[in-house]
């Protein structure tokens, strides 16, 4: 008896509404061109925003969370811990490829990964944080533009090996 | 023929300086003739009443209030001047739970940074071309969060609480519903 299903109706009920499309009454049919699709990109491309005081701002918050990380017993509220290394990380993600280092964003986007994944912020795993802070900081005060190169490519294999140990050595938890 | 963009009004909420002159720019290359900028939910949210704009491009972090308060806000507050209004998230966060998030807030579209001009076009192109259902339920109002619609089932409807197609949409004026 227990175990069959209740068989009843849903009781919550929505209502669905389809509002006109007036965004579409204004602006009509036909898409944009090519032409005008090329010249944003070609904007976006050329804008000349100086990145670095942007990443250093990031990269201090980042360490700010990482120091706070460090003095925080472990019993303290793990994703406030967390939150306070992945927003500046998530900036470094998304500003680094907008504003010319797009290795900054590939670094950035392993830190996020990384930071979504763990559950306690361990010695290890502040290390690690530690480790992605230092590289982004040398990517951008040495004005790495582009992928980086075969340097970029080293850079990127340290720092999953070693978010791949920690994650091989935690296996069995649930991190 | 394309896009009479000249003819909409654009609201960017952005606490990154450059960035938001970037994301106006792209949208100025566009041919959308009014951008406005906002630094942040609670400014966004001031110039949303203001100048009821046609689009809300918010990003997502930022203080004291953040793009995905801005959202709820706009879709539950009494005094937002367009409940409906087309909202795209830009965000750093790609993970899944995130979208989710951002889904349940109320957000029509999601963009993440960075990001190349053919992507926030295609945002542009589907809140356009696509635009979604609301949905109204008890702790919910905004975008449906399904994404394939009920609609593309063409087999019979066998059980009793399956209503036909004509059934499905509620027409309700944006004026009548903001009362």
């Amino acid at each position: 008896m227990v175990d069959q299903h209740f068989r009843q109706t849903p009781r919550r009920s929505a209502e669905f509404i389809k509002p006109p499309n007036m965004l579409k009454t204004k602006v009509g049919s036909g898409g944009l061109g090519d032409e005008i699709l090329n010249k944003a990109q070609d904007l976006l491309e050329n804008n000349t925003v100086d990145f670095q005081p942007l990443a250093e701002m990031y990269l201090a918050t980042l360490m700010k969370g990482i120091e706070m990380a460090k003095e925080t017993d472990p019993d303290s509220d793990q994703e406030l811990i967390i939150s306070r290394m992945l927003y500046p990380g998530m900036q470094l993600k998304a500003n680094g490829g907008m504003f010319h280092y797009p290795l900054v964003t590939r670094i950035a986007d392993k830190l996020i990964q990384f930071l979504e994944v763990i559950e306690q912020v361990d010695v290890e795993a502040i290390e690690i944080v530690l480790a992605f802070h230092t590289t982004i900081r040398v990517v951008v005060m040495g004005r790495v533009s582009g992928d980086g190169g075969k340097h970029g490519i080293e850079l990127m294999r340290a720092l999953n090996e070693a978010c791949m140990r920690y994650f091989d050595k935690y296996k069995d938890s649930d991190l | 023929m394309s896009y009479q963009f000249q003819n909409i009004t654009v609201l960017i909420v952005e606490d990154n300086q450059p960035m938001l002159e970037l994301a106006k720019a792209i949208m100025t290359a566009f041919g959308v003739k009014n951008v406005l900028g906002a630094k942040n939910g609670e400014e966004g949210f001031k110039k949303f009443c203001e100048h009821n704009p046609d689009i809300i491009i918010a990003d997502w972090m930022m203080k004291p209030m953040d793009g995905i308060s801005l959202a709820r806000r706009i879709r539950n507050d009494h005094n937002s001047p367009n409940k409906f209004v087309p909202f795209v998230l830009m965000t750093g966060f790609s993970e899944k739970r995130r979208v989710m998030q951002a889904r349940d807030a109320g957000v029509t579209g999601f963009l993440v940074k960075p990001f190349t001009a053919r992507d926030l076009y295609k945002r542009l192109y589907r809140v356009i071309e696509r635009p979604r259902q609301f949905v109204r339920s008890e702790d919910f109002f905004g975008p449906d969060r399904r994404r394939k619609s009920v609609n593309e089932y063409e087999g019979p409807q066998r059980r009793n609480t399956d209503v036909g197609p004509e059934d499905y949409y509620v027409s309700i004026e944006p004026d009548k519903e903001n009362g």
